[in-house]
């Protein structure tokens, strides 16, 4: 290494390193992280009413964080992460008419999204919500939450498989 | 068994609410904890309903959800405004009158 490349006991942050080696203890991990899924059959939801997703299979899980049986995400680490879900939902018929999703911190919303048909309605619609949120790595905790309206009659599903249906976090290095 | 959300309706309309928005007067929740559907936010001026009271529009609202099936049936075999408008010059109104009578008939509300 160039001796201009250290300046008074530090690195010359505006010069070019070029390292063949490895280097360890620098920068951080995306982890904790996880993703869920539903599997064993469509998740059946009442209509007009306010729905936890039933998360029960998971992709990865690296700490452990996303519990199956109460379908919480409960970081153990402190700081940021990015929060993503996507959700597909069908009638049986084409009867839906209003589809929300939203993303609950401590049993509140956090954020939502909608679809709605204005009574034109649809037999799938899909939905992702994103969104960074600050976890204190001890008891906050994420859920996933759905509302779907039909227009008239039916019955409302949200999708299994791990291709329709998802719920995922990972810490961003701060 | 019938939707909460369609006897709330029921219990409202007895009591003089003609329409109730579940996105604000009445929010529904179900923690999938197996224990279904409950009142979690009640807005309207109205007294809560118990759960006695709910249950005594069982029939009724199976009544209506069945009826409401019914009724997305006929809409179905009716076809578009623009088709029948169609249809009516087309063919006239009193062929459209027995195409729409038909459709009542086939599908008899409860």
């Amino acid at each position: 290494m160039a001796i201009t490349k250290i300046q008074s006991e530090s690195l010359n942050l505006s010069d070019t390193y070029d390292f063949t080696g490895t280097v360890t203890g620098a920068g951080g991990v995306n982890t904790p992280a996880f993703e869920a899924y539903i599997t064993g059959g469509d998740q059946a939801i009442t209509h007009d009413t306010s729905t936890k997703v039933t998360f029960n299979a998971k992709v990865y899980d690296t700490n452990s964080d996303f519990n199956t049986s109460t379908n919480r995400f409960t970081p153990t680490v402190a700081g940021r992460y990015l929060v993503y879900t996507d959700i597909n939902c069908q009638a049986d018929i084409a009867q839906l008419n209003r589809f929300t999703v939203e993303i609950r911190k401590n049993g509140s919303s956090n954020k939502y999204l909608s679809n709605y048909f204005n009574n034109n309605p649809a037999r799938i619609s899909h939905l992702s919500v994103c969104q960074a949120i600050d976890m204190n790595g001890s008891s906050d905790y994420l859920e996933i939450w759905v509302k779907l309206e039909y227009a008239s009659s039916g019955n409302l599903f949200v999708t299994n498989g791990s291709a329709r249906s998802g719920f995922g976090a990972y810490k961003i290095i701060t | 068994m019938a939707q909460l959300s369609t006897k709330i309706k029921l219990y409202a309309a007895a009591n003089g609410v003609a329409s109730v928005d579940f996105s604000s007067d009445v929010m529904l929740q179900d923690d999938s904890n197996g224990k279904g559907a409950y009142i979690k936010e009640w807005n309207l001026d109205i007294a809560k309903p118990t759960d006695t009271q709910l249950a005594s529009y069982e029939t009724a609202a199976t009544t209506t959800e069945a009826n409401n099936v019914v009724i997305a049936t006929r809409k179905a075999a009716y076809g578009s405004w623009e088709s029948q408008l169609e249809e009516i010059y087309d063919n006239g109104i009193d062929s459209w009158k027995a195409r729409i009578a038909q459709v009542k008939t086939d599908n008899p509300k409860s």
